[in-house]
């Protein structure tokens, strides 16, 4: 009873204190921001050719691995701050391209062959696909002994070294309390959301990406190369996968590993399906849904009002069941969308 | 153990005994010769390896091998009868998997509630496989309100739900260690397999459990590694577990029940304008398969005598009876099963597990030792390189190996069989030789035949054209390419 009194007590400081709350709802804007970075480039590949890349945290892995290659080849620890953030969106944008350029050399020579087949051969091939890619990253990281603690490349445990300092701690301003990092992963998370959303939108590509999920046929019978933007879109969708690595690889909640691959495949996955397949909009929404309720959830586990240390991850799967349960296609899912085996 | 006995010398009196059993030998010749072949390749594994040494060792799978592939086998089939047979993936299959060993772990724990403690295991393994059963029609009643990806991933998040909560739950690890660990089960807990009430035929298994069955020992059988007797043992106890496991999902398939699946495979809306209420059928299909999923994971614990997150509900071991269910065929109810012992016994010869076996062993031995030192590039030696890429990644061979079949043989070796001798499956070809007439003869053979020819040519499509799709898919995004 008593126990049940101090959680109540916990939630009315909460909702009491505007300073808490606005932190609470600042890191659910930052895990959101990673989740959006994490999702869109799986609901974009979805969306226009059904395909469900298994492999999508396996690019993700590799983006982190090699980001922090480059930033500590390039030699970023030592530099000021200003220099560094010019330096991290540099390879942001190089990670990018290498993703862009792996998953158009992947859809041209496997994913192509298999789009008459029904969607699940797809998803077998991906889903193969990454475990080859995630062995061999183990195979490369165990030969190296990355995180051993023998370094043959002088590479090292690539999040801790290349954090900035000023990027590490917290600031206060007036009532407002936020982690810095959090204030990058923000703006990276409005970013790339505005730049998917202009590129859906406003550019001649995303015209025929949306005529694409609209009516394949009609779009290719009215002469627009479908082929050629399915690999664009794949390109695209790997590319975001990768730079999402490179702001993980910063987060203290992610960091690098191998099993990031798998650790951010499965919630890529709830907040597509719980957005509703297909809808670059549906992801968003899903992302500030999943992100903000894990923020209290943390929240809740930290004043002691729940004592399970799995609480995120169970919270994240909560929602997916939940979510179909309640609306089996999601929030903003299309009919007949993925409803085929 | 006595199943696998009888079928042989049954064999032999069969004209003498009755019409029928002739027929039905017939039948089933094909599974009689499997049979016999797991029966004997222990001592076939022992003979060769003691005789040839390093080369046979690194040809044959291990008997640690083949035994860690009966259970698993067993669970690709299971995964195989709900998701080859109905056409729903139940991509959260580890939750029975996982069910069924974190029951036993627990009721061996007398941590159960309502079970009193000191059950034996079978009861054990009886108990989990039904709590699988209820487990099951919970999950269906509510996942089989969907379809295709959303049922995917629905089933993905209840068995993601249990994995965390198998790491996280401090009651499942009274006053011991991190639940993320495992479980053990007690020291005085001796998991013993058999027939039950007939006391000879019980067969305490694992490592250090009996050598003997029926008072012959196979420490003695064996020749050469007379110390693998108590892994024999258990190979056999825990192989007629399979066995009959798979006999009784290779009849449910081939009663009218197994039928009415592979409608709702087929074409699910068909199944329901002829007057069959789907949603129960798939429910049955989930609930049994959740039973023998259940058993699989018994059998873990029936060997290792412990159990942890990552090898009961994680989202791999799903995975890689999905990976078996390609190689060897979805939608034949064996073909997992093989599928499972290719796997493993490529990713033993390419990456040895644990120890011995393999090509690297092979190599290392009949290399000169001046290639072995040779450096390819940086302080890298071939030795090295051999170390670093044949050691304990077997998952990246896997990999590529499935990527290979997705592609070029997406019906798997037994569905490639079938096509190629023209059968409904493999048995009624066999039989069909071994009768000498066009017609399948014998027992039971006549309408089951017919009924499952349709379902290689329909397997042939699906696999091939996905034609037979494009009607449920209502021009949809899905048909691209050429």
């Amino acid at each position: 009873m008593i126990e049940h009194l101090l959680i109540l007590g916990d939630l009315l400081d909460l909702f009491t204190s505007p300073s808490r709350l606005i932190a609470v709802l600042i890191e659910g804007l930052a895990k959101a921001s990673l989740y959006v970075m994490i999702a869109s480039g799986l609901t974009l590949i979805f969306g226009l050719m059904d395909v469900i890349n298994f492999a999508h945290g396996a690019f993700t892995m590799y983006g982190a691995y090699m980001a922090g290659g480059l930033i500590l080849a390039v030699g970023a620890a030592e530099m000021g701050l200003a220099m560094v953030v010019v330096v991290f969106l540099l390879v942001m944008l190089t990670i990018f391209l290498v993703l862009a350029l792996i998953g158009t050399v992947m859809e041209v020579s496997l994913v192509r062959r298999l789009y008459e087949y029904p969607p699940i051969f797809q998803i077998l091939l991906t889903f193969g696909i990454a475990i080859t890619l995630e062995e061999f990253m183990r195979m490369f990281v165990e030969f190296q002994g990355i995180n051993n603690g023998q370094y043959r490349f002088g590479w090292e445990t690539p999040r801790l070294e290349t954090v900035p300092t000023a990027l590490r701690g917290a600031t206060d301003i007036g009532l407002i309390r936020f982690e810095n990092i959090h204030v990058l992963e923000i703006l990276l998370g409005v970013v790339t959301v505005v730049a998917i959303w202009t590129f859906l939108n406003r550019t001649r590509y995303g015209l025929f990406v949306r005529a694409g999920v609209e009516d394949e046929e009609m779009a290719a019978a009215l002469g627009i190369n479908v082929k050629q933007t399915f690999t664009v879109v794949f390109a695209i969708g790997s590319g975001i996968a990768g730079a999402a690595g490179v702001i993980l690889m910063w987060d203290p909640l992610w960091s690098v590993s191998v099993p990031l691959a798998l650790a951010v495949l499965l919630p890529a996955f709830v907040i597509v399906i719980v957005g509703g397949l297909g809808s670059f909009k549906g992801t968003v929404v899903a992302s500030l849904l999943v992100g903000m309720i894990d923020a209290f959830g943390t929240w809740a586990f930290q004043t002691g009002a729940i004592t399970f240390t799995g609480i995120d991850d169970l919270m994240i799967f909560g929602i997916l069941v939940v979510m179909l349960i309640l609306q089996p296609r999601g929030l903003f899912g299309v009919e007949g969308q993925g409803d085929h085996g | 153990m006595s199943t696998d006995t009888a079928a042989p010398e049954a064999a032999d009196e069969g004209s003498a005994l009755a019409p029928w059993v002739g027929g039905y030998l017939r039948d089933h010749a094909i599974h009689i010769a499997v049979v016999a072949f797991f029966i004997v390749y222990p001592f076939l594994y022992d003979v060769l390896v003691g005789q040839f040494g390093l080369p046979a060792e690194m040809l044959l799978p291990r008997l640690q091998t083949m035994l860690v592939v009966l259970w698993l086998g067993l669970f690709a089939m299971s995964f195989d009868f709900i998701s080859g047979y109905t056409g729903y993936l139940s991509f959260g299959h580890a939750a029975f998997f996982g069910i069924g060993a974190y029951t036993v772990v627990l009721g061996a724990n007398g941590q159960l509630p309502l079970l009193p403690g000191g059950l034996s295991f079978m009861t054990l393994m009886l108990v989990s496989a039904l709590l699988a059963v209820v487990v099951a029609l919970l999950i269906g009643l509510v996942s089989f309100r969907l379809s295709g990806v959303y049922f995917a991933m629905i089933t993905l998040g209840f068995a993601e739900i249990m994995y965390v909560a198998s790491r996280n739950w401090d009651w499942l690890t009274p006053g011991q260690s991190d639940p993320s660990d495992g479980i053990n089960t007690p020291a005085d807990f001796n998991p013993e397999l058999g027939v039950p009430f007939v006391d000879p035929l019980q067969v305490e298994t694992g490592v250090f459990g009996d050598d003997a069955i029926l008072g012959i020992n196979f420490g003695d059988l064996l020749v050469y590694n007379e110390n693998l007797g108590a892994i024999v043992a258990s190979y056999f106890a825990i192989g007629a577990v399979v066995l009959v496991c798979y006999l009784a999902m290779q009849r449910i398939i081939h009663s009218p029940f197994g039928r009415v699946m592979i409608a709702i495979r087929e074409n699910e809306e068909r199944a329901k304008a002829i007057g069959y209420d789907t949603f129960k059928f798939k429910l049955g299909a989930f609930m049994i398969s959740a039973f023998f999923g259940a058993v699989a994971g018994a059998l873990l614990v029936a060997y290792r005598g412990s159990v942890n997150p990552d090898a009961a509900f994680f989202f791999l071991v799903t995975g890689f009876a999905l990976v078996a269910a390609i190689i060897g065929g979805l939608g034949t109810l064996a073909g997992p099963f093989f599928g499972y012992i290719f796997l493993e016994g490529i990713e033993e010869f390419l990456a040895r597990g644990g120890s011995g076996g393999g090509l690297q062993p092979f190599l290392e031995e009949f290399l000169p030792g001046g290639i072995l030192e040779m450096t390819i590039g940086g302080d890298l030696t071939i030795s090295g390189a051999l170390d670093a890429f044949m050691t304990g990644h077997g998952e990246f061979y896997a990999g590529i190996i499935f990527v290979i079949f997705v592609l070029y043989v997406p019906i798997g070796i037994l569905g490639t069989l079938r096509l190629r001798l023209g059968a409904d499956s493999v048995a009624t070809y066999v039989s069909r030789r071994l009768g000498g007439s066009t017609g399948t003869g014998g027992s039971g053979g006549g309408g089951k035949s017919a009924a499952a020819e349709s379902t290689t040519a329909a397997e042939s499509v699906t696999a091939e054209g996905g034609e037979e799709d494009a009607p449920r898919e209502g021009g949809g995004p899905a048909e691209g390419g050429e």
